[in-house]
């Protein structure tokens, strides 16, 4: 921080400027997760058994959230498997995600020569397409008498029968992988675009080879990118509910975002939703922390 | 609707008491919440879905029929009204009205009619409740009336507009939980069953000794749905096990319930859905629990090339299973309650309710209806005329009830376990 030397007009201007961001964030943000609470440590209305937020927190009951805390491991825990399931689908999802996205990434950012206006327009082709379809689509393709099935028994040869959509874990991965994989490519590919190629040039004119140029300096200055990445698919993933609804409908591949659009819709469970939301935020807040650490310090590094 | 004490007491009225007169009285969410701050107490809220006593409700059952009361500020509306200018706004599920009966109700009064629909009942009441569409008519299941009611929602009926009130079956004219038909019309009677379809599944189903059991079946694996809705399918499991109290309150029960729903997840890995219409016809499906009207919709949704002779559909034939109705009743947050009413008289009409049949494939209680003909008049094919709805049915089949909050509780709990996938 420097004191000297600003003009009075300049200390208005902070701010100004952060006041769109700060009025976002109260109004979308924080009054929102306020409310959730309130729904949370709130009551339920006696005869339609809605849910009744309490504002104020002297008065708040622990009811709701204690009771799913109290149902994930254990003999009642019933929650459990469908959060571990989530944790694994997530983490395997993400990781084929990025074993697909970085590549592509990569390749687009500094190989691709006078073709990058292009493979950046294609890039964000899927985008123009909803979620939503894009899931119904693969829901035909993969129907029982679908082209999947059709394709792999190359008209009849081998027995092209595999229920896809029947509670496979498999394909609502791949679903989730098919769905959020755009969303890993695009950031990855803004931040490998904007590594300096002199340090790898620097590298290889120092005598280094391709691939210990890639790990000794692309990959470490890649980092932070691929962990905001990496956050940026997980975090939807981790609330999605209708890939498993859609390539599944069973409740052998229930995740929690499942379990939040089913007790928020039942009288009565509407604060166990708000409570699985506020375990997701928990959860997810953790990587997050390490997101701005290891931004900062490489930002301190690169300084 | 009992007031807790006189003059000398209302200081003494408790918590719950207030809670309840409160929501009794309409007052809104947020005032209800700030009423209930100036409570001394914490609210107890319902823990884990579980509640406290389930006094606030009459429950109406076919050996305990309830007439509601009219009471003084819900008045039904006088006889001989001019119609108003509409538009008239129906809240009803997706393709759960034929448009063509909705079109010619539009001509003959000339009036707009919207249709806005819910994906299900518990979500249509919130937003009734707020208030913030003033819908006419709602078309919900009997087993809300007793909310919808004691919140006076709903606008009692002037059954002067409503001569076509004659035309439904007589146990509909004052039925059990709505006696004199204070409230509500029947729309749809309908039963649930086994769907399944002779090329995917060959066993016949309807001859085993409990059909129910084919959707334990684990050669069937991957083919299984149940009915998305926790206590249409709940119930299923309880019959297939032997028990006839579907609203049972009994944990002993309920146990048995939720082993009948493990017992099946492990053997079949059912599919939990709404969407057997299609899924069965498609091929996705080998065999599911499905309402009547499902298996007869399902006919329209085969692939080309494959006959509709390959779909059956099995229902007790003594009637000992799951018969349902749904209804539509007047909003009292509407703004055309003579249009509402002469709508309700239009649906009700014999022609009409044949012409909404043949589209939504789901049955009107309407005496002209001979089941015995629906395969001669083409509304079912020949192997679905198991899907034809017996009026003596109602009288010996298993109601699903509205619960005693806490037993309410305790069913969505199991089932809540059950789609966990736990």
């Amino acid at each position: 921080m420097r004191k000297a030397g600003r003009k009075p007009g300049n200390r208005l201007l902070g701010p100004i400027l952060a006041f769109p961001g700060v009025l976002w964030l109260l109004l979308f943000f924080v009054a929102p997760l306020y409310v959730v609470l309130a729904v949370v440590f709130g009551g339920v209305d006696p005869v339609f058994r809605t849910v009744i937020p309490v504002w104020n927190p002297v008065l708040w009951s622990s009811d709701q959230p204690s009771y799913v805390l109290s149902h994930i491991v254990g003999p009642d825990g019933f929650f459990g498997p469908a959060l571990l399931r989530t944790a694994v689908y997530v983490s395997v999802a993400s990781v084929l995600c990025l074993v697909i996205a970085f590549p592509i990434a990569y390749y687009v950012a500094r190989l691709s020569g006078r073709w990058k206006g292009l493979l950046l327009t294609l890039l964000i082709a899927p985008f123009w397409i909803s979620y939503m379809m894009r899931m119904l689509a693969w829901v035909n393709l993969l129907a029982n008498d679908g082209l999947v099935n059709r394709i792999i028994s190359l008209g009849g040869v081998f027995p092209g029968d595999t229920e896809w959509l029947s509670g496979k874990s498999v394909v609502v991965i791949l679903g989730l992988v098919y769905g959020y994989v755009p969303y890993m490519i695009i950031p990855l590919y803004a931040g490998l675009d904007r590594l300096p190629s002199e340090l790898v040039e620097g590298a290889r004119d120092l005598g280094a080879g391709r691939v210990s140029a890639f790990w000794r300096v692309t990959w470490p200055m890649s980092r932070p990118v691929v962990v905001a990445s990496v956050l940026l698919t997980c975090l939807p993933m981790l609330g999605d509910y209708f890939t498993s609804d859609l390539l599944s409908g069973s409740p052998a591949t229930s995740m929690v975002g499942n379990l939040i659009n089913e007790t928020v819709l039942t009288p009565g469970q509407t604060g166990q939703a708000g409570a699985f939301v506020l375990l997701v935020l928990i959860v997810s807040i953790l990587p997050m922390l390490y997101y701005v650490r290891s931004v900062s310090r490489s930002e301190g590094s690169m300084a | 609707m009992e007031r807790a004490g006189g003059p000398l007491v209302r200081n003494q009225v408790d918590r719950r008491t207030l809670l309840r007169n409160a929501a009794l009285l309409g007052i809104s969410v947020p005032a209800l919440s700030a009423l209930l701050q100036a409570c001394a107490d914490s609210p107890t809220g319902s823990g884990g879905g579980g509640g406290g006593g389930g006094e606030a409700l009459k429950i109406a059952s076919p050996d305990n029929p309830v007439t509601w009361p009219i009471s003084d500020d819900n008045q039904p509306i006088a006889d001989g009204l001019q119609p108003e200018k509409g538009p008239l706004l129906l809240y009803n599920y997706a393709d759960y009205i034929g448009p063509q009966v909705v079109k010619s109700f539009e001509a003959r009064y000339g009036v707009d009619v919207k249709v806005s629909t819910f994906n299900d009942t518990d979500e249509a009441i919130t937003k009734i409740r707020t208030g913030a569409v003033p819908y006419d008519i709602y078309f919900p299941s009997y087993d809300q009336i007793a909310r919808l009611v004691t919140a006076k929602l709903v606008r009692p009926l002037n059954h002067s507009y409503i001569g076509n009130l004659g035309n439904v079956w007589p146990t509909f004219q004052s039925p059990w939980y709505d006696g004199e038909a204070h409230y509500s019309v029947p729309y749809s009677v309908y039963t649930t069953g086994v769907g399944w379809r002779t090329d995917l599944v060959p066993d016949d189903v309807a001859g085993l000794d409990n059909p129910y059991d084919a959707l334990w079946n684990p050669s069937y694996r991957g083919k299984v749905a149940v009915i998305d809705d926790w206590h249409t399918a709940m119930a299923m499991v309880a019959l297939r096990s032997g028990l006839t109290d579907v609203n049972s309150g009994e944990s002993a029960d309920l146990d048995k319930i939720q082993q009948g729903l493990t017992d099946l997840s492990n053997a079949v890995k059912p599919k939990v859905t709404v969407s057997m219409y299609n899924d069965l016809p498609s091929g996705q499906l080998g065999i599911s629990q499905m309402w009547s009207g499902d298996v007869v919709n399902a006919q329209y949704y085969l692939p080309k090339g494959t006959s509709v002779d390959i779909l059956r559909y099995w229902f007790p034939e003594d009637g000992k299973g799951l018969v349902d109705n749904d209804l539509m009743m007047i909003l009292s947050g509407g703004n055309n309650p003579v249009l509402a009413h002469l709508f309700l008289d239009h649906m009700l009409d014999e022609k009409n309710a044949l012409k909404n049949f043949g589209y939504i494939g789901y049955q009107p209680p309407q005496n002209a209806i001979d089941t015995d003909s629906l395969v001669a008049d083409g509304y079912l094919p020949e192997n679905l005329a198991t899907a034809a709805v017996k009026q003596e049915w109602f009288d010996v089949a298993y109601r699903l009830l509205e619960m005693p909050v806490d037993v309410d509780a305790e069913w969505h709990r199991v089932w809540q376990q059950f789609k966990a996938g736990a």
